[in-house]
């Protein structure tokens, strides 16, 4: 059934690579500025400690934007951006702009949801604790939302393995990209296999770190 | 001059039309070194008035002044300090899950930038203090209800306040466990010579470890006095209902659909009276049959007293002489249906 090429490895190799590379950039630059993102959603809720209408919404409102136009589309038109960022609109570089671009936002909003999840009675015992904002962000609110924090981070990488999938679009490469050019186009049906097959584990295996990391932080 | 002084104390959550009014003008005032209790029934603004008293509030209008300063005029950085005056206790003890119940009692040090080896060994103090010594590496979700109020007990007194705050601090224990945790409040206080401030909707809290107590209705204080008074000869229609519930004087007379034939007569004996004969006397003197319908002593801060039900049958003109008797002795007496016998 498979017609095993001997140049089978060597496509799959630097795919994997260059998924591995889009992937763990994106995601170290989105958790970066996505999780902060989500503070500034949270504190700004009424009744929060710095509770504030207007900055609320206006941090609200691209991350709504952006969450609503289709990601291929997405990647073409922000290529200004990303060629002044990153000096190329092509390849993985190419890609790793519009991947985060469009992730921080997606962070952002499941940051907020985590940090929700605290208990706002343990924010009022820090603040007649004599606690100031920042200390109740940082002592307070992001390591009692840890356990959610960690597994929207997982989110987050499953998410961007599955969004890079399209980095085809603007020769990004990767294992979806290789799977569409050779596994769909060249009828290379053990191209095709390989790539589900290893995308599926790796997600699995990521999926199941994730959740097992936030049970062992979860003591609530 | 108290520790604490509310002065003209209001508070409005909303704006304009929609405005509704949780505390109307509250001024009271607490004294080094008491445990003040303030009851009332949900939407009575107690929970608003101890809110007010840390800030974690903003009253709309009035003065809270503690120790001379006062809170509402402070900006937010001296705010902090003066926070760290004043421990607060919660219903739902809103411990940091994520932390060990050693580094929940650490977490008011270490914001206060103490050093290390000084926060280590306070909380090994307080937790000795609390009783919880051995617990020290647990999590919060491994404790009990009690336990978790220990707990938020030693990290309100982490930063040696003058003043406790108990919000509720026992309406989510049961009886055994409140027993206990208000125990632990009155040697804490006694020992550390703290100042507590709590709320209530339980009367046996306020009976049990309270000095003064003021009764809250509808954002306004309508009586405060020493627990003793205020408990022995209530004059609000709210304090009265709060006693029954201690003393359950409608459920049980209600509850076997006894029909009085004569004077129902609750009689309150209080101090050294509670030792005299006073009931033999009664019958001695006047024309009158008193049957006992319910008897029991209870305690006020460890004071003694007895209250008893009378069903007193004779004609009205003994009746009336023998509760005017009663009353000389200086026992509490109210006739309960007044209304029938004039």
């Amino acid at each position: 059934m498979f017609s095993t090429g001997s140049n089978l490895w060597l496509m799959i190799w630097p795919a994997s690579w260059e998924t591995i590379y889009m992937v763990s950039i994106a995601t170290v630059v989105t958790t970066l500025l996505g999780v902060p993102l989500g503070v500034v959603l949270v504190v700004t809720r009424q009744g929060h400690i710095m509770a504030n209408k207007l900055v609320n919404r206006l941090v609200g409102l691209p991350v709504n934007f952006i969450r609503a136009i289709p990601f291929p589309i997405f990647i073409l038109f922000v290529i200004p951006i990303t060629r002044v960022l990153t000096g190329t609109s092509i390849g993985p570089n190419g890609v790793i702009v519009p991947l985060s671009l469009a992730a921080i936002v997606f962070m952002a909003r499941l940051a907020e949801t985590a940090m929700l999840e605290v208990p706002y009675g343990v924010i009022e015992a820090a603040i007649s604790a004599g606690a100031n904002r920042r200390q109740i962000i940082w002592h307070v609110l992001l390591p009692e939302a840890g356990s959610g924090l960690i597994l929207s981070v997982t989110i987050l990488v499953v998410t961007l393995i599955g969004y890079s999938a399209m980095a085809g679009l603007v020769g990004g490469g990767g294992l979806g990209d290789l799977a569409v050019r050779y596994g769909y186009y060249r009828y290379r049906a053990d191209v095709m296999w390989v790539c589900v097959i290893i995308l599926s584990f790796v997600v699995q295996a990521l999926q199941n770190f994730g959740e097992a990391l936030a049970r062992k932080y979860n003591r609530r | 001059m108290g520790l604490i002084d509310i002065i003209g104390l209001t508070k409005n959550y909303g704006e304009g039309a929609k405005a509704v009014a949780a505390l109307r003008g509250v001024d009271l005032s607490v004294e080094a070194g008491e445990i003040y209790g303030v009851i009332g029934l949900s939407g009575a603004g107690k929970s608003t008035l101890i809110r007010c008293l840390n800030r974690l509030e903003t009253p709309t209008s009035g003065q809270v002044i503690v120790d001379g300063r006062d809170l509402t005029a402070m900006s937010e950085a001296e705010l902090r300090l003066a926070r760290r005056d004043m421990g607060m206790i919660f219903q739902h003890f809103n411990l940091l899950s994520s932390r060990t119940v050693a580094d929940n009692v650490a977490f008011p040090m270490e914001i206060a930038g103490r050093s290390k080896v000084d926060i280590m060994k306070r909380v090994m103090e307080l937790l000795d203090l609390v009783g919880l010594a051995d617990k020290a590496g647990a999590y919060p979700a491994q404790l009990s209800g009690g336990q978790k109020q220990r707990v938020g007990i030693a990290r309100a007194l982490a930063n040696s306040p003058k003043i406790l705050l108990c919000d509720e601090a026992t309406s989510a224990l049961d009886p055994q466990t409140t027993q206990s945790i208000l125990g632990l409040i009155q040697s804490v206080k006694d020992h550390l010579g703290l100042t507590v401030v709590l709320i209530t909707h339980d009367m046996r809290v306020i009976t049990e470890i309270c000095d003064r107590v003021a009764v809250m209705e509808d954002g306004l204080v309508v009586e405060q006095g020493p627990v003793f008074d205020v408990f022995t000869r209530p004059r609000h229609q709210v304090s009265k209902a709060f006693i029954e519930v201690v003393i359950s004087r409608k459920d049980d007379s209600g509850a076997w659909g006894y029909v009085p034939r004569g004077l129902l007569t609750q009689v309150l004996f209080l101090g050294p009276s509670a030792e005299d004969p006073v009931i033999s006397e009664v019958v001695r003197r006047f024309e009158v049959k008193p049957n006992v319908l319910q008897g029991r002593i209870s305690h006020i801060k460890g004071r003694p007293f007895g209250i008893m039900l009378l069903d007193l049958t004779g004609a009205p003109e003994d009746c009336r002489r023998a509760v005017e008797y009663m009353r000389s002795l200086n026992l509490v007496v109210e006739v309960l249906n007044d209304v029938q016998h004039g």
